[in-house]
């Protein structure tokens, strides 16, 4: 595993080649691919939430969806509305969705981390329970849509266009689908680089050591499980935008898989390798998923056993994972302290 | 009365065949620790082997010695293609039988549909018990799944071999270095863990809805029982059980099932919260 | 009866905590291992016992190559091990710690025998204590008589003095003498207090950077030798 100092710059090089190339890409699409791809990259915003919060804070989240959904029912309720004081506004939704969720996610990381706190396999059955448990009130919760959930979710407007022009075309979606995911992981990124980055991963090293030292782990825990799961609750608002239609299946336990197998396929501890998981495994999956059928998910699961006994560190991790930022790096870079501080978790 | 004794009766044959599940998850994690996401997965296979030996008119008893037999094998192939690749792994134990449960869920949508199957009451008359009627096999089963629970507990707790798995348990390098095989108690208690989830399933086939997804409605009242009772002991999974399936047919008798999933999940939470280590762990 | 040869062994790829190590061990001696932490005494141990992978080597017991073998192999071959720290089974019964001893060898009944409770009768009257309530120097002789319930023919012992009160060191000490020489049992001492070494070792070997540094074959002889002692325990 030893990274020679001459090619440390490939996964600088290889991040910024990718989103090179998803910025180009409509160009090679047609409008009917250019919509599911788009979608992919709504999926890829949602692997990396989890990638975030599992692969960087080292809590193994098994109901990454439950935010993703409830940001999918709070900008679906919005825009068709349920809320009617609101008046319809996608920007009210929008922030509704991104803060709803965060705050569910604070609330349940202060009862799950708080006082003596749950250990990460522990962390991971709880929340496991918990999207089991949320889908099905959503289903039979008739405020919402129950079994059903919502229809006719308006598509993203355009503030300052009118009537039906005030839709945005698919182009129009993808980039701003496209934008959202670079400012999410611009920040990501941001965050994991920075000083609170380096004590989420020493909690994820040894979370009583860092207690040891001094740090209030359970704050920092709860705090990248909210933004986690703001950012879980942007990805579902732009879905559901997308899609036109909330169902409870948005927030319940077969998402939380698959968003789970992305991450873990890619690359859990590297953001870049979880996007880019996502957006992989759903190409494939439209692609193969008509001549395979029940099939296909039979050998996902296979692929996903195999990705965890073969390479932990998913397909893209070791490609994509950026050098570490300049304050902690030593004058001369000493490959094991380097990769013990990068966190091959 | 008759409500009361109704309740309590439909309390006790879930709550043993919650055991028959939870006990298996206990013993695989004290001694492996290896958390088995794809137990439901077992418990699932076990009721399809009954419809499979229904459906080419095998009697329904052979189900309850096959669907053991056929999920020792299963247990005993992952034991060796995956799980041991992964024990000094913690968390990709909890991803790689997540991984197997999806395959093997799929498997079965693949062979038997994606419907749900009914399985012939092999005993539809029902018994007046206590001034109440009530279905005979039910009480079958509960008969049952005490004996299996009471067996396990005496292997356990009054045979030399038990004594080794719970020496294993409590130190397993000191364990091999007296020269107990781990490798082979590993084997032997993966199967025979997903031969007790196989039993429960094919033993609850003809009183449940048997689908695609009944595997994972099982799993997570077992996980939340381990949770609430500790992973220490077998004790913990009686405790454990109890508690759940008390509460989960209770409520969902007096209300809704709906009902008694978020009731049993929320005072779950709270007893883990007030107990990290479950009622019966200590700390560590 | 033991042949080490050329054994490395070390933690993480590249270290190599024994480097090289070579000694043997005949038939019914008793032998002391001696050096100061972190030379390598413990890890030899572990690699001896099969819980640490050993990259080179070899090592023979009673003719059989048990270089790498599994941890319950090396202890069916005759290798009774009792570790640093004792590692008694703290949940269970004295009686049922000396089960364990025997449970997992082939070719032994599954029983406690009489003569197990008799080198130490603390552990008679206490067959049905919890062993994790018992004192430390109950522990060890505990620990002691668990590796001998499975009969081994080498008793590996790993700082059997370290936290326990010199008076029952001293009982220990004369325990072991007493047992290997009744019963001509080959014990290797893994050991930094002098005074059982000299109670029980009749040869000694000074270990320093992972190999045998030097060799004292009467260990009577050592006590008058205060140089070597300083050099290889810095006491």
């Amino acid at each position: 595993m030893m990274r020679k100092s001459n090619n440390i710059q490939i996964p600088t090089a290889a991040t910024a080649a990718i989103w090179l190339a998803i910025l180009v890409a409509p160009l090679f699409l047609d409008d009917w691919g250019v919509s599911q791809f788009a979608q992919y990259v709504t999926y890829g915003i949602f692997a990396m939430s989890l990638s975030f919060v599992w692969g960087h804070g080292g809590m193994l989240c098994f109901g990454q969806a439950i935010f993703f959904g409830i940001g999918a029912y709070l900008m679906a309720l919005t825009t068709l509305e349920k809320f009617s004081w609101f008046g319809g506004s996608q920007t009210v939704g929008l922030l509704l969705a991104i803060s709803g969720p965060a705050v569910v996610a604070h609330l349940l990381g202060r009862v799950l981390f708080g006082g003596r706190g749950l250990q990460g396999a522990y962390f991971a059955i709880v929340t496991l329970c918990a999207a089991v448990i949320v889908e099905i009130t959503a289903q039979h919760w008739r405020f919402i849509g129950g079994f059903n959930g919502l229809l006719g979710v308006p598509p993203l407007t355009i503030a300052w266009r009118d009537g039906v022009d005030a839709y945005m075309t698919s182009i129009e979606v993808y980039y701003a689908v496209f934008f959202a995911a670079l400012a999410v992981f611009a920040a990501l990124t941001m965050i994991v680089r920075s000083p609170f980055g380096s004590v989420l991963a020493a909690i994820r090293g040894d979370e009583n050591r860092t207690r040891y030292f001094g740090y209030d782990t359970a704050r920092f825990k709860i705090f990248a499980f909210t933004v986690s799961g703001a950012i879980a609750g942007l990805a579902g608002a732009l879905f559901t935008a997308q899609f036109g239609f909330v169902s409870p299946a948005l927030c319940g336990f077969a998402l939380s898989t698959e968003v789970l197998i992305w991450v873990a396929v890619g690359g859990r501890g590297v953001l870049m390798a979880a996007f880019l998981g996502a957006i992989l495994v759903r190409s494939v999956e439209s692609y193969l998923s008509d001549s395979l059928g029940n099939y296909w998910l039979m050998a996902l699961g296979i692929l996903f056993v195999a990705t965890v006994v073969l390479a932990p560190q998913g397909v893209f991790g070791r490609w994509l994972n950026l050098p570490l930022p300049k304050r902690l790096r030593p004058a001369k870079v000493d490959d094991k302290s380097a990769q013990e501080m990068t966190g091959m978790a | 009365m008759e409500f009361a004794v109704a309740i309590t009766l439909d309390t006790v044959s879930f709550t043993l065949t919650l055991l028959l599940v939870t006990m298996g998850l206990v013993v695989i994690f004290g001694l492996m620790n290896v958390i088995n996401m794809a137990h439901g997965e077992f418990f699932l296979i076990g009721a399809y082997t009954v419809v499979a030996l229904q459906q080419v008119g095998a009697p329904f008893w052979t189900g309850l010695l096959v669907a053991p037999v056929i999920l020792a094998c299963v247990g005993l192939v992952l034991e060796e293609l995956v799980i041991r690749h992964v024990y000094h792994r913690f968390i990709d134990t909890i991803l790689a039988t997540w991984g197997i449960s999806i395959a093997l869920k799929q498997s079965i949508i693949i062979l038997f549909g994606p419907t749900s199957q009914s399985v012939v009451n092999p005993l539809p008359q029902p018994v007046d018990l206590l001034g109440v009627t009530y279905p005979s096999y039910r009480l079958l089963i509960m008969t049952i799944s005490l004996g299996l629970a009471i067996s396990t507990f005496l292997f356990f707790y009054r045979t030399h071999a038990g004594l080794a798995v719970r020496g294993v348990i409590a130190n397993r390098m000191m364990a091999a270095s007296l020269g107990i095989n781990t490798r082979r108690m590993d084997r032997a208690t993966f199967a025979f863990g997903a031969a007790l989830a196989g039993f429960a399933g094919a033993v609850m086939a003809p009183i449940m809805s048997v689908d695609p997804q009944m595997g994972v409605g099982f799993l997570i009242p077992a996980f939340l029982s381990i949770l609430v009772g500790g992973t220490s002991s077998l004790l913990g999974a009686v405790l454990g059980s109890g508690i759940i399936g008390t509460a989960n047919t209770v409520v969902s008798s007096l209300w809704t099932q709906v009902a008694a999933q978020i009731v049993v999940f929320s005072l779950a939470i709270v007893l883990i919260r007030t107990f990290p280590e479950g009622l019966t762990g200590r700390k560590r | 009866m033991l042949t080490v040869s050329g054994l490395v062994a070390g933690y993480q790829t590249g270290s190599r905590v024994l480097n090289g190590l070579s000694f043997s061990i005949q038939p019914g001696e008793v032998v002391a291992l001696i050096g100061r932490n972190g030379m390598g005494k413990s890890t030899f141990l572990k690699t001896l016992t099969g819980h640490l992978t050993a990259s080179a080597g070899q090592i023979e017991f009673l003719g059989n190559d048990i270089f790498n073998a599994a941890p319950h192999d090396i202890a069916n071959a005759g290798i009774g091990y009792v570790p640093q720290g004792r590692e008694i089974f703290s949940d269970f019964s004295v009686e049922q710690n000396l089960l364990m001893g025997a449970i997992g060898k082939s070719g032994i009944r599954n029983a406690v025998p009489q003569w197990a409770y008799e080198p130490f009768p603390i552990l008679d009257e206490r067959r049905k204590q919890r062993a994790g309530t018992m004192s430390g120097g109950q522990q060890q002789q505990l620990a002691i008589m668990r590796a001998l319930v499975g009969q081994p023919k080498l008793l590996l012992l790993d700082e059997p003095s370290e936290g326990i009160q010199p008076s029952i060191v001293q009982e220990i000490g004369q325990t072991l003498a007493r047992i290997s020489r009744d019963h001509s049992l080959t014990v290797l001492l893994v050991e930094q207090n002098l005074e059982l070494v000299f109670a029980v070792a009749q040869r000694c070997l000074f270990m320093e950077n992972g190999v045998i540094a030097e060799e004292v074959s009467d260990v009577s002889k050592l006590s008058n030798d205060s140089a070597i002692i300083h050099k290889y325990l810095s006491v």
